[in-house]
């Protein structure tokens, strides 16, 4: 089933142009669930309400503020903001190529599948010279007056458009302060090991949402007035330091 | 961007673009900040020390964009030390603490020209260590009507039992602080006291004091801003460098001198430039001191 | 889709267990408003209202429910939510280990750190270096808020990092916008690849900004020099009189200051 076309653009480098229509990759389904006033199980609306008067606000009384200095703020007026955005164009503007694999899972956004809009106007000759160099077009766009930097993909005979987050927004592994550990080479070994038996293909098919089919059941039950057992969540025993490779062994053995 | 490596404590810091002017129209660059602040380092550290702090930055200088910023940048050192607090929405937010030089450093890298703290330290951030009074003067008042309020407020405050300190905003204001006892007061007891102290000096002088935020009130008066005192609130660091036309301090002053001052009709002779700060604190030491070490109660609540 | 809040417990394979938390990888750099009243400029905060009763509504009198039809509610308490999947909800549990390159980008969600709680170090250090030294990355499942994420468990520099991934049937098939087949011309696609070749550079990422930001922060900044900046009215008009004996003492205290003035 398809993605509706979101957006059209074309690939831009050198002295090629592509024009590409955007589709959405994913659809997400979740149970949505409402919050109700426990009384008299009516329906709650968001409000926004003024901290002082404690009342609701209607939003022609609501202004956009940005602070700038603890409890200080600059009001900011929609037809201002409209100013900052940017101007729109379709182009998609390839800066640099680069190896594929240096992009750190990371960085990856949103995916957008790309279809070609005009037939044959180089999209497959993209396809084909991406893979066989195995390198990504990194590329800035602007999509609905916001900017968007991302990564230009091939997979298979499809090109996709990657949105990447900006460098400054990623946190570095750095500021985790992990400690150092020293670890033998007998556990390094052995843990190698027991990753390697327990290592099978991805086949994503194999997984599927459990907990919304058992979410789905339990609302069921309660429709029927049947009784719901309340079960503890599992909570397991840290394996201690010293003990890590007997651990290792053990799983290993479980493994084989 | 030109960049340079010193070492500190064994740490690596990387500076950059130590020659960019950040007060153009006086000729103070980030290397002079860097300087001031080096200098500054053994005053400020421990009134900086295990506080979240919020940096203002101005990386092109102060009559360019700046940055208020209290998250912890996340391009920042392992070693730079942080505390997690919660905000009024409930969301806990990370903040840096500057407790040693090389921080410090690193901060005024980011052209972080202001530093502000909470009144509470991070590992307490309800009980606040001092009370504050905001002393800030209306438009067609300055820093003189603000240090006749600033001593009869002193006065006030001493007859019941409080001894209290005075600093320049280091722009138009002044700062009264009343230093308590580490974890034994809130901000609620401190948010009562202060509010009832700016009504009385409000009902007593009504031509020199107001206790309402409305701009309206305030012309010719000095306003005392008694709401100050709250978790989510923030003070300019004592000995903080400000961002104005000319490097002027945040600086402690005697009452004695706040007494020969009010009266000389000259405002710019409380204010206090980086260079002024520097030998000033270097001679006498810190003037506010006190402020961390002294333990008080307020009475009557 | 990003998750709330920091979630902790056991990450788990095989017969070892090793205590984490789950942290963010990611800050947003969006600029963020503040709502306030334009009347007074005192901040907004979002807050649930009942519109029968037509008053506020504080959270121990909310109460989470399923419309199976319109206007009928099943209602579901914390505690029930919490024990759909109790396995799941505080432990990870991965069940095999697999080729990342075998993942599709199209699979990614969103990022997290774990981190190790006290007495995990070793263990979490122990699966990292394995990982990394034969390039696998952990697939499990487990419960956060209420929703269940399969997740990748990858070793990143030293550190495990949890990517939630979405469901096969999540994502949308490509086949209708196959292109066409056609042949390509030999010359057109060593035209293309010469083309590409020259433009190959390293992945920098600190090259690129958001500049729409950009524009926002320079009119904010630009606004806060030419404008005086708004506050918030104290709360002045909140209850609460001092303490009597305060303001006597005070008053008192005033006398004698005006009196040696």
């Amino acid at each position: 089933m398809a993605g509706t076309t979101i957006w059209k653009g074309y690939i831009h480098f050198g002295d090629t142009d592509v024009p590409v229509k955007l589709h959405t990759a994913v659809r997400e389904e979740r149970i949505q669930f409402h919050l109700l006033h426990r009384r008299d199980r009516v329906r709650l609306r968001q409000q926004m309400v003024c901290a002082y008067e404690k009342q609701p606000v209607p939003s022609e009384e609501q202004s956009k503020g940005f602070e700038v200095e603890d409890g200080k703020y600059v009001i900011v007026d929609p037809a201002e903001l409209e100013q900052t955005a940017l101007e729109s164009s379709r182009m998609i503007e390839v800066h640099e190529f680069v190896k594929t694999v240096q992009i750190d899972p990371v960085f990856f956004d949103r995916l957008y599948y790309l279809e070609p809009d005009i037939q044959g106007k180089g999209f497959n000759t993209l396809v084909k010279a991406l893979k066989e160099l195995d390198v990504a077009g990194i590329c800035t766009w602007i999509m609905r007056k916001r900017s968007y930097f991302g990564a230009l993909q091939a997979r298979g005979k499809m090109l996709r458009l990657n949105t990447l987050r900006y460098a400054d927004e990623v946190i570095p592994v750095g500021s985790l302060e992990l400690q150092d550990v020293s670890l033998s080479e007998k556990e390094l070994k052995i843990g190698s090991e027991l990753i390697e038996k327990l290592t099978a293909p991805f086949e994503p098919r194999k997984f599927e949402n459990e907990h919304q089919k058992k979410l789905q059941d339990m609302i069921e039950k309660k429709a029927r007035g049947e009784k719901i057992a309340i079960l503890q969540p599992r909570r397991l025993k840290p394996t201690e330091s010293d003990q890590l490779l007997q651990a290792l062994e053990a799983s290993l053995k479980k493994a084989a | 961007m030109s960049r340079t490596f010193v070492e500190m404590a064994g740490r690596r810091l990387s500076l950059s673009n130590l020659e960019k002017d950040l007060y153009p129209s006086y000729g103070f660059t980030k290397a002079h900040v860097l300087e001031y602040y080096r200098r500054a380092a053994p005053f400020i550290l421990p009134h900086l020390k295990g506080r979240a702090l919020t940096f203002k930055r101005y990386p092109e200088g102060v009559e360019k964009d700046f940055f208020f910023e209290k998250r912890c940048p996340s391009h920042r050192p392992a070693w730079v030390k942080t505390a997690e607090i919660p905000q009024d929405n409930g969301e806990r937010m990370t903040f840096c603490l500057i407790n040693d030089l090389e921080t410090l450093m690193w901060a005024e890298n980011l052209a972080s020209l202001e530093l502000h703290v909470p009144l509470a330290r991070a590992d307490s951030p309800e009980t606040p260590d001092s009370m504050v009074f905001d002393l800030d003067p209306g438009e067609q008042a300055d820093i003189l009507e603000c240090a006749r309020v600033a001593l009869i407020l002193r006065d006030l405050l001493s007859r019941v039992g409080l001894a209290s300190y005075v600093k320049t905003s280091g722009k138009k204001g002044l700062h009264v602080y009343v230093p308590l006892d580490r974890k034994g007061t809130t901000f609620e007891d401190t948010k009562t006291f202060s509010k009832a102290v700016a009504g009385i000096m409000q009902k007593h002088y009504p031509d020199l004091v107001t206790a309402k935020m409305a701009k309206k009130e305030r012309n010719a008066k000095v306003f005392i801003n008694w709401s100050q005192n709250d978790a989510s609130k923030t003070m300019v660091c004592v000995y903080s460098l400000r961002a104005r036309e000319k490097p002027m301090v945040s600086f402690p002053l005697e009452w004695r001198e706040l007494e020969n001052q009010s009266t000389s009709g000259d405002p710019e002779r409380l204010q206090v430039t980086h260079s002024e700060a520097l030998s000033r604190a270097e001679k006498k030491g810190d003037l506010f001191r006190e402020v961390l070490v002294k333990e008080q109660k307020l009475p009557h609540l | 889709m990003a998750v709330q809040g920091i979630w902790s417990g056991t990450i788990s394979f095989s017969l070892v267990a090793i205590p984490v938390r789950l942290v963010k990888a990611i800050e947003p750099g969006r600029i963020s408003f503040r709502l306030l009243h334009s009347k007074d400029y005192s901040p907004l905060a979002r807050r649930m209202f009942c519109p029968e009763e037509e008053t506020m509504v504080p959270p121990d009198e909310i109460i989470r429910g399923y419309e199976i039809v319109p206007d009928k509610y099943i209602l579901m308490t914390d505690e029930e939510l919490e024990s759909v999947s109790p396995e799941r909800s505080r432990t990870i549990e991965i069940v095999e280990f697999i080729d990342m390159k075998e993942v599709d980008p199209v699979y990614y969600d969103h990022p997290y750190y774990l981190v190790p709680s006290k007495g995990g170090e070793k263990a979490y250090r122990l699966l990292a270096e394995a990982m990394h030294r034969i390039n696998k990355a952990g697939l499990a499942k487990f419960v956060l808020a209420e929703r269940e994420y399969l997740v990748a468990i990858t070793s990143r520099d030293g550190a495990l990092a949890v990517t939630t991934l979405h469901y096969s049937d999540e994502i949308l098939s490509d086949e209708d916008f196959s292109p066409k087949k056609g042949k390509i011309a030999a010359e057109e696609q060593s035209r293309m690849k010469k083309s590409i070749e020259q433009m190959i550079e390293d992945f920098e990422p600190k090259k690129y900004a958001d500049e729409r930001r950009k524009k926002l922060m320079h009119l904010l900044a630009a606004k806060a020099k030419e404008k005086p900046l708004v506050e918030a009215p104290a709360v002045e008009e909140e209850e609460g009189e001092a303490p009597g004996d305060l303001v006597a003492a005070l008053e008192e205290s005033m006398r004698k200051v005006k009196e040696k003035r």
